[in-house]
């Protein structure tokens, strides 16, 4: 029996694999979308230090950043259904808290857990555009907000872009932890078609090349978008 | 043409302006001189609104602004007749050098693109930076970048330029480049407020001299009243000690 790999389950558990590719990128661009703008807000909350929200910016860093993704996850799934049937029993809702789809706890703590980390790139990256460009843009008639889309957004995206993209790809690779969720996403479904003959090694190695493969690809995006935005410095570079 | 009235301004405990009156007619080129730390810089910031003064008044074309109280719409319409030229020139890194004159016009006055180009590029010639409208600043030498912050102020065809030691952050060979540029637009008539450490522009464009020190105006007078005759102990002290042995005035 146990005369090296099944290649036939090797390459059939490989496409049951990459059927969660979409549940993970599904998560990965829910959590961007949502962290994206916000860890930008509140990394100027921490850089202006706007009274409530810079405080409020630093505690959040430091709990999300204190505790493992796993028990973040642990904490959302078992309190929030909790939190909800309370709200649904006073308020009489038709719907069963516990047929909620778990995605949504996915979406929930990874754009919990991203934000907190781009709250950090992105206030690095806004310290090294200098605060005379911004009153530059003032003294020519900007408003503060063109002065941010135009002059400090698109230098401040250029720094944040190498951090952005590892952000990206820990993210990708931390959806693994939806199975904790029951999700079905990469690592669930090959574990699962594991199940049956305990093929675990051909679905690990599955599981690995999936992730290499996707992530790959990401940073190769990256790399890409990079070079587009960075013409302005290519010349001293 | 331009009034203020006694402008104040503390960063903490300490008091940087204790009241200062300074009047600008239309084509005047005033040089403020004072050692530093005497309120220069944080006088024409503060004209600007980059800073907040705790206490003063603007009267800008017969127009009383309250520098302490003035609403973003007045903040914003003083901005759009005065313009700056900053010690670091502070370019915007991300556009090329038309872009930065142009972006004043485009997104802050709403002009057309073709428009603002032709006047952007006009006021890049005047500079002598005919060959580098599409150079980033990263490309630029610093007395080049200056000249772009010039074209930049000049551009918007304001009231006023306020110029905050435009020569300072240069290398010394490229202070030349950047003080004929600054006399050729004060010939034009442009009106000027400048502060600076270099005397013979002073000397030979200012048609009125200011000397502060800590915090207020000590002594103000055309530049023969400063240069030959000042009035003050402190004025001579300080002209002592930054004057070269061999300048002397001519008339």
């Amino acid at each position: 029996m146990s005369e090296g790999l099944d290649y036939k389950f090797l390459i059939d558990t490989f496409f049951v694999a990459l059927s969660g590719v979409p549940i993970a990128l599904a998560i990965t661009i829910v959590a961007l979308m949502v962290a994206l703008p916000l860890g930008f807000i509140l990394a100027l909350s921490r850089i202006n230090r706007f009274l409530v929200l810079h405080r409020f910016a630093q505690i959040y860093v430091s709990f999300v950043r204190g505790t493992p993704i796993i028990v973040q996850i642990f904490i959302v799934y078992s309190s929030i259904p909790l939190l909800l049937d309370s709200i649904v029993t006073k308020y009489n809702f038709e719907m069963n808290v516990y047929d909620v789809n778990p995605i949504w706890y996915a979406f929930i703590v990874f754009s919990f857990n991203t934000t907190a980390i781009l709250i950090e790139v992105f206030r690095s990256a806004l310290n090294t555009v200098s605060k005379g460009q911004l009153e530059a843009a003032q003294s020519v008639g900007l408003t503060n907000v063109q002065a941010f889309r135009r002059i400090i957004i698109p230098q401040t995206l250029v720094v944040a872009l190498p951090n952005i993209c590892t952000v990206t790809v820990n993210l990708i690779k931390a959806t693994s932890l939806g199975y904790a969720l029951s999700l079905q996403e990469i690592t669930l479904r090959a574990k699962v078609a594991a199940n049956v003959g305990y093929n675990y090694v051909e679905a690990y190695i599955d599981i690995f090349l999936v992730y290499l493969i996707l992530c790959s690809l990401v940073e190769y995006i990256f790399k890409l978008y990079e070079k587009r935005l960075i013409k302005y410095k290519a010349v001293n570079a | 043409m331009l009034e203020i009235k006694n402008i104040q301004k503390s960063f903490g405990e300490s008091k940087i302006l204790k009241g200062v009156d300074i009047k600008i007619d239309k084509g005047d080129v005033v040089v403020i001189l004072g050692p530093s730390g005497s309120g220069k810089t944080t006088l024409l910031r503060c004209i600007n609104f980059l800073e907040k003064a705790d206490e003063g008044l603007a009267v800008f074309d017969g127009i009383d602004i309250n520098l302490k109280t003035a609403s973003k719409r007045q903040i914003h319409s003083i901005r759009q007749k005065t313009a700056f030229v900053f010690q670091n020139y502070n370019l915007f890194n991300n556009k090329t050098a038309l872009e930065n004159v142009t972006e004043g016009l485009i997104v802050g006055r709403k002009m057309p693109k073709e428009e603002a180009n032709e006047l952007g590029k006009k006021a890049l010639n005047k500079v002598g930076l005919s060959e580098k409208y599409n150079a980033y600043p990263s490309e630029l030498s610093g007395g080049q970048q200056q000249r772009v912050g010039i074209a930049r102020a000049v551009v918007i065809d304001p009231d006023i330029i306020l110029f905050d030691e435009p020569t300072s952050a240069l290398d010394p060979e490229l202070v030349g480049e950047v003080l004929t540029v600054m006399k050729n637009i004060a010939k034009e008539g442009t009106t000027m407020l400048v502060v600076t450490h270099e005397m013979s522009f002073a000397k030979d464009v200012a048609n009125r001299v200011i000397f502060m020190d800590e915090g207020i105006v000590i002594e103000e007078g055309s530049p023969k009243d400063i240069f030959v005759h000042p009035k003050e102990e402190r004025t001579r002290k300080f002209l002592k000690r930054v004057l070269p042995e061999d300048f002397t005035y001519y008339i």
